[in-house]
């Protein structure tokens, strides 16, 4: 559970470091130490024994041990209180030797006994008086090739022993106070680093669908977390916007189908109330049977929508002649008109050849006319024309009808966006056709708009780019470029 | 009985219409707020189907103006929107009942009759004055024990006089709470309709129910 806690986790390696960093200090700096002691003692009592070999030769100097200390003082500067001395002869007979020694003798071993008469100088550590052990030479005095006498001299390794005892009791005390100490400020920064994550998990963790509202504060520092928080408070945002648009996209879907359910379910249960004539059947029907067509117009174009949402729309893309299929809807567009005495005029001269889905053009040509029909009051007036304009075709559809507020041009691709209810209804759409209209449009890479002036009419203009000139290209693409940059916004 | 629908749906209002007038109400139409609000402030309805979504003036601010101006009549609201908050704020507001489109017809007729019965402080919905009776769900009118044959209209107008016995009903309350706003008051359509419904009612019977009461109107009542 601990180690599944980053701030534990980092302290921990910190603090593993750290150690190791220190351990192999301290133990670089004990050896290190208790080296040179060493060796600064051998030095010493080395250069004491040449002393004291020189001077036993030396006819002029040839005073008694008890003056020795005197005699190391001059010329050393130091008081050579724990050392020893003494002279034996090459057979291992002691002679002089120092006060301090009185009731004791220095130990010679063997192998000294042996170096010294090879003329070798020997180092030795022994633990013949008191609590310490003795650091002892044994040098032979050598004269004319003949060895006349072997000089020991020893100290005590107290003060080594004591100041390496010491030190490591120091070391032994500090390292671990410094790594308790260290790992505390390791803590202490882990958790002023790590605290805004985990403020960040907590909000994260309250919110649900339902209370997207809420947002992490914001530390006034743009630092990691800052950025993270932000990301975060980003992405609640979009996900509030998703669910909402998701909320109201249900609601006006289920409220566009329970309009003709009710009056289906009315109908029929008025119909059923008793018996009556074959008319009147008849008449319950053909109400039945356009609520039915109703329905299902709303739902194939919701599933166009859901699909097109998916990335699942895939466009047969062939060179389209635009001018030709513009013509073609006119003629169609031209008899649903008469039926409401609408005239539509045609400018098409402009020759313009598109890449794009044959089919879904021709939807989003008569969506337009279609709605363009719809909110067109009776005499009114639809205009088509085509343009070219570099290397894009500018289509537009425009008509003298009722228009659109201000205030509602900028939903008026929005699904299931009804300026007015009613009329749409009886007019007979989904209240899906212009967003599908604009989907058509991004999906060919290029765009659609609005300009309107309530009671004078509305001008729709879809923007497209025009095929290249070279004609082997995009003959029989089946799948869109990146499909997924076009779906559409907000879903 | 006389109701109007205020419903902006056309199809809607039609079978409403249509399969109300067929249980021998009267029905009214109005297809916006503002014509259904004028509708009901000129006219005495005994009840208002009131849509929420309407257009000109939407059917919360409606059925405000028809409390504001002192009216007790009975509304039922009809709403596409089933959230708990509309329904509460539409009861608040001072409406009786409520239906959640698409609704089921015969619970609307149920509804409709709940709301007259509670208008008229009644407990079932079945009327009786003497040994007439009269059975608002199944329509069945008995005098005597025997079942009496009546027109839509003769129903209606017959309904009319038992929810309200013992009280003087002029020519003008038949006419509103019987007849619809096509009706044309210079007729004597009601005069017609009320000795049609003697001669099935009271012929033949000593003890008659309905009296004419000069001057003012008709009465119906147990009392000689």
């Amino acid at each position: 559970m601990i180690l599944k806690n980053i701030r534990f986790k980092l302290t921990l390696w910190y603090i593993i470091i750290l150690g190791l960093i220190l351990t192999s200090f301290s133990t670089f700096l004990y050896f290190t130490l208790s080296s040179s002691l060493y060796k600064g003692i051998d030095v010493k009592i080395k250069s004491i024994a040449e002393l004291i070999a020189s001077s036993s030769t030396n006819p002029f100097y040839r005073y008694s041990f008890g003056n020795i200390d005197r005699m190391l003082e001059d010329p050393f500067g130091w008081k050579p209180v724990t050392k020893f001395f003494q002279v034996l002869d090459e057979s291992g007979r002691i002679g002089r030797k120092s006060d301090n020694l009185q009731h004791f003798q220095l130990p010679i071993s063997a192998l000294a006994l042996k170096n010294a008469s090879q003329g070798k100088v020997t180092f030795e550590t022994t633990k013949a008086l008191g609590k310490y052990p003795l650091r002892m030479v044994t040098m032979p005095v050598i004269r004319r090739r003949h060895i006349i006498s072997i000089v020991q001299v020893a100290t005590s390794l107290e003060e080594v022993e004591e100041a390496l005892k010491t030190l490591l009791i120091i070391l032994c005390i500090t390292v671990p106070s410094a790594l308790v100490v260290a790992s505390l400020g390791g803590l202490f920064l882990a958790n002023k680093a790590l605290n805004p994550v985990d403020e960040i998990t907590k909000t994260a963790r309250m919110i649900t669908s339902k209370s997207l509202n809420q947002r992490i504060k914001l530390r006034k520092t743009k630092d990691e977390i800052g950025r993270l928080a932000e990301t975060f408070n980003d992405m609640i945002s979009r996900l509030g916007r998703s669910f909402k648009q998701i909320r109201q996209f249900t609601a006006d879907a289920s409220h566009e189908l329970r309009t003709p359910l009710t009056i289906l379910k009315g109908e029929i249960e008025v119909g059923l109330r008793r018996r009556r004539r074959p008319e009147e059947y008849r008449k319950i029907l053909n109400s039945n049977l356009e609520e039915v067509n109703h329905m299902s117009q709303i739902v194939d174009d919701l599933l166009f929508l859901s699909k097109a949402d998916m990335g699942e729309v895939h466009l047969q893309n062939h060179r389209i002649n635009l001018t030709k299929l513009v013509s073609e809807v006119y003629a169609q567009a031209k008899t649903i008109s008469m039926a409401k005495d609408i005239k539509v005029h045609i400018s098409n001269d402009a020759d313009a050849v598109v890449i794009g889905d044959r089919l879904r053009l021709r939807e989003l040509l008569l969506n337009l006319l279609d709605n363009g029909i719809k909110y067109t009051p009776e005499g009114g007036e639809i205009r088509i024309s085509l343009e070219r304009d570099g290397d894009q075709v500018k289509l537009w559809v425009k008509d003298n009808g009722i228009g659109i507020a201000p205030k509602d041009q900028p939903h008026i691709f929005d699904r299931f966006f009804r300026i007015d209810k009613a009329r749409s209804r009886e007019a007979g759409g989904s209240g899906l056709g212009l967003s599908i209209c604009k989907w058509i449009a991004e999906a060919h890479g290029g765009e659609i708009s609005v300009k309107s002036e309530v009671e004078k009419g509305s001008i729709f203009t879809v923007i497209l780019p025009l095929a290249p000139h070279n004609e082997g290209m995009a003959k029989n693409e089946t799948k869109h470029p990146g499909n997924a940059r076009y779906k559409i916004r907000g879903f | 009985m006389r109701i109007l629908v205020v419903e902006d749906e056309k199809k809607v209002a039609s079978f409403l219409k249509k399969g109300l007038e067929e249980e021998h109400y009267a029905v009214d139409i109005a297809f916006d707020g503002e014509e259904g609000l004028f509708l009901a402030q000129i006219n005495e309805y005994d009840l208002i189907i009131l849509d929420i979504m309407l257009p000109k003036l939407d059917g919360m601010e409606v059925l405000r103006r028809i409390r504001i101006h002192g009216s007790s009549v009975p509304i039922l609201m009809l709403t596409a929107k089933d959230s708990t908050e509309n329904i509460i704020s539409g009861l608040d507001s001072g409406s009786d009942d409520y239906l959640t489109k698409p609704f089921a017809f015969a619970e609307l007729l149920a509804r409709v009759r709940a709301l007259f019965r509670r208008k008229m402080k009644e407990k079932t919905d079945f009327l009786r004055v003497g040994d007439l009776s009269l059975s608002t769900s199944t329509h069945q009118v008995k005098r005597g024990g025997r079942e009496v044959e009546l027109t839509a209209k003769e129903y209606a107008l017959l309904e009319y006089f038992m929810r309200n016995p013992n009280r003087i009903l002029t020519r003008t309350l038949i006419t509103e709470h019987v007849w619809d706003y096509h009706f044309d008051p210079s007729t004597n359509v009601v005069d017609v309709y009320v000795n049609y419904l003697r001669k099935k009612i009271d012929r033949g019977f000593e003890k008659k129910l309905i009296h004419t009461i000069r001057g003012s109107g008709y009465m119906i009542k147990d009392e000689p």
